[in-house]
């Protein structure tokens, strides 16, 4: 009915990703999914809680990889990138690579070859924080359930893993794979990435060990983090006394990042209340420019600042470290009463904004002044959807990559009237 | 919250300011990274932030009378760091000129100083004055019969009564502009007993301390310095031999080997060089740390002609070069521009920032103590 003959392609398996192609092939259409990472989930699988509810992105995550698994319509490709686009609306090829992930379809997650593995690699899923097994499921609830071997990490010959694995689910010969896709239209859902923070040289993140970032934050925060969810600093490991929170840590910045990344504000708000319920004694403080929460985020505002948190008018512009204690204080001015303020914090989180992952897009899709992806009117046949287009939360993102996917059903029906 | 600020913008102002060097006043959002970066503002009182608001605004009258906008040595730290584009430093310095041309007396020479378009009439005045001295004075040779000399062209007497009457209004004007800016300080808070805090002032001044303090890179300190030096060395001869001629102490020209004369060209080359590396230091930065208007150019390039023209002078006169009354009449009208119109151009920083810094300075004092204390 919807389409002719040809499937929807959805770069991206993040929150948009999956929900455009959950959308599409519920509607109907055929969908192939293609994802860089070895399971879906992207941002929002590394997140501790959402906000304004304060739940676990589990639930929701879970709904949705069920909602693919259950619905034959979508391919999902991991390890997957997009190597080159062509054609028009309704007749796209997609040239797609796949990397070998050394484990098929019959892993069963025993976790056996994780056990007998005798290589370490950086989590990225924890953002570097903590460290796997050469072999490794890519998190506790990853999509696909299957383990992924970095053989980068493999020792040389070595074949524990192969021999381990009851279920001859190891192949450590299996070579990169080209394949080629006909659509009838393309979602770009590539997400976004946090801001080099490194770049703001005056708040020190990478040379102060207890400067984090909000993304570190969330995992230091997450049970399935690396600490357990206990948000131990990083320089001993101790529980914070005091966390000062800098808002625009980029954003809004000619420097960095001009435009406001929407969703730090809502973030560092439910940060700073996870920490007030976990560290009821804590200093918490935020520093910001304007408190931006738009709609109804605005109830969340006043919950969150009634709770026990300082709000300080003034960005946060020289962080000092006293080499003693590893603590950092923290000078703005307080605009609301023009003196300058110095505070001590044990910890000090950066609200690091939103960078769209628009590098890698392929040639066709649109691009506006920040990088971000636009549909601009009258371009048909590839679509934008999420953060890639613009700063937004996870509730957004869903209705944005809901809109991409009709979008994409119309064009897919359009070309099939025509055919 | 019962008091009622009204708050009366005066767009002219607010022209004047984003017309000249201001130009980004308003792209401001006031997040305050600029009172923070910035080394030589204070934790009690902070600026540019407080001062860029109030300049948005169009107060006028107490962003002029703040003498914050005369601590700051415009090392473009806060130009840098700004996340907007709102350049402070470049802000301050439009308002510093303002502030000039504000308290200054009288009001038109400030607005005509400082308008590019009057200038030709500002240059006619001097070149018309000694344009007159050169053509109806007296006779070449008449006094130093059979040698070149200025004298004989430029009558010595003459150029003292004009001199010396071009600097009693210079210092009249100045009295006028620091009495009114005086009592604006004292109305905007500034408490400090000024002529007590001189001495102290204008030490840190010759040692330049804020100036090495300010984040400014370590070039425009020794320019500025060695301009001021050099400066007060060639300004502090002129009076010296000007008083003593006029007393019959001492005889022009001064011989090549007179210890006045060669402390007058090791200032004149001190000040060169020091004019040299702002100048420098402003062509090459265009628009990264320091906006350069024509209130700063004016100012530098007038400087310059001056010594340059004076060491021409110097030298064309040894050698009996014809071209040498030319370019003492050059000389002259460029000393006429630098000295007359001292109360309205960029020069007069010297003397607001001197009774701002001063007007401050117990504040200042008490602060930079309980710092060293914390510290220690």
């Amino acid at each position: 009915m919807v389409e002719n003959g040809k499937p929807i392609l959805v770069i991206g398996g993040g929150m948009a990703g999956m929900t455009a192609a959950i959308e599409a092939a519920e509607a109907g259409a055929h969908v192939v999914l293609v994802e860089k990472e070895a399971s879906l989930g992207g941002r929002v699988a590394r997140t501790n809680l959402y906000f304004p509810k304060l739940c676990p992105p589990g639930c929701g995550l879970e709904i949705n990889f069920r909602r693919i698994k259950n619905n034959p319509r979508i391919e999902v490709l991991t390890l997957a990138s997009v190597e080159s686009l062509s054609g028009a609306p309704g007749d796209y090829e997609v040239r797609v690579k796949l990397a070998p992930r050394y484990v098929t379809s019959a892993c069963t997650a025993c976790g056996e070859c994780a056990r007998v593995c005798p290589a370490e690699r950086s989590d990225e899923f924890n953002l570097g924080l903590s460290r796997t097994k050469a072999a490794y499921l890519p998190h506790a609830m990853a999509y696909p359930a299957y383990y992924v071997i970095d053989r980068a990490a493999c020792p040389d010959g070595c074949t524990a893993c192969q021999e381990a694995c009851r279920y001859n689910a190891i192949e450590l010969d299996q070579r990169e794979e080209q394949r080629t896709y006909r659509a009838s239209a393309v979602i770009a859902a590539t997400g976004w990435s946090p801001y080099d923070a490194t770049r703001i040289e005056n708040l020190g993140y990478g040379r102060l060990k207890n400067v984090v970032t909000n993304v570190i934050l969330e995992r230091l925060a997450a049970p399935s983090g690396p600490t357990g969810g206990r948000i131990l600093r990083p320089s001993d490991g101790k529980p914070p006394e005091s966390v000062v929170f800098i808002q625009c840590a980029g954003s809004r910045d000619e420097n960095h990042l001009p435009y406001c990344s929407a969703v730090c504000c809502a973030a560092s708000l439910k940060q700073a209340t996870y920490v007030r319920s976990l560290y009821p004694e804590a200093r918490i403080t935020i520093f910001y420019i304007d408190i931006r929460t738009p709609g109804r985020l605005e109830d969340f505002y006043r919950q969150a600042a009634a709770g026990g948190i300082e709000l300080i008018k003034g960005k946060a512009a020289k962080i000092e470290e006293d080499a003693a204690t590893g603590d950092l204080v923290v000078t703005a001015e307080d605009v609301m009463n023009g003196r300058r303020t110095a505070v001590r914090a044990s910890l000090v989180v950066l609200a690091t904004g939103i960078v769209p992952n628009t590098e890698g897009l392929p040639a066709g899709f649109a691009r506006d002044e920040f990088r971000f992806a636009v549909n601009p009117p009258g371009l048909k046949g590839l679509y934008a959807a999420g953060c890639v287009r613009r700063p937004e939360e996870v509730s957004a993102t869903v209705q944005d990559a809901t809109a991409a996917a009709l979008k994409a059903l119309q064009c897919a029906g359009r070309s099939a009237r025509h055919a | 919250m019962a008091e009622t600020l009204l708050v009366q913008p005066d767009t002219k102002f607010l022209r004047e300011v984003i017309g000249s060097g201001g130009a980004d006043l308003k792209k401001c959002y006031q997040c305050a990274t600029c009172s923070v970066v910035c080394t030589l503002s204070t934790d009690e009182a902070p600026f540019p932030r407080r001062q860029m608001l109030a300049a948005q605004w169009g107060l006028k009258d107490r962003v002029l009378s703040d003498p914050a906008i005369w601590l700051c040595h415009n090392c473009g730290d806060c130009t840098t760091h700004c996340p907007r584009g709102a350049r402070p430093g470049d802000v301050f310095g439009a308002l510093r000129r303002e502030a000039i041309k504000y308290f200054t007396w009288p009001r038109f020479l400030g607005r005509w100083v400082n308008n590019p378009q009057m200038l030709p009439l500002l240059v006619l005045v001097p070149l018309l004055l000694f344009g007159a001295l050169w053509a109806w004075g007296p006779e070449a040779d008449s006094v130093y019969p059979g040698r070149m000399e200025f004298a004989n062209q430029f009558p010595i007497p003459v150029l003292e009564a004009l001199f010396f009457s071009l600097s009693g209004f210079v210092l009249l004007s100045f009295a006028i502009g620091m009495t009114r800016f005086v009592r604006a300080l004292r109305a905007g808070g500034a408490t400090a007993p000024i002529l007590a805090n001189l001495p102290g002032t204008l030490a840190e001044i010759a040692t330049h301390r804020r100036f090495a303090d300010c984040g400014a890179e370590r070039t425009r300190y020794w320019g500025h310095l060695l301009t001021l030096w050099g400066f007060v060395g060639l300004a502090a001869v002129g009076t010296i031999v000007g008083l003593g001629h006029m007393a019959g102490l001492v005889h022009t020209p001064l011989a090549a080997t007179s210890p006045l004369k060669i402390f007058a060209n090791l200032a004149a080359a001190g000040s060169l060089i020091g004019v040299a590396i702002l100048v420098a230091d402003r062509a090459g930065d265009p628009l990264k740390r320091t906006r350069s208007t024509y209130f700063d150019w004016f100012f530098l390039i007038v400087l310059a002609g001056v010594i340059v023209t004076g060491f021409a002078s110097q030298f064309l006169r040894q050698g009996q070069v014809p071209g040498m009354y030319l370019v003492y009449y050059v000389h002259l009208v460029l000393i006429f521009l630098l000295l007359g119109y001292a109360p309205y151009s960029k020069l007069a920083h010297f003397c607001y920032r001197t009774v701002a810094m001063a007007a401050v300075r117990e504040r200042r004092e008490a602060i930079m103590l309980e710092n060293r204390s914390k510290g220690s």
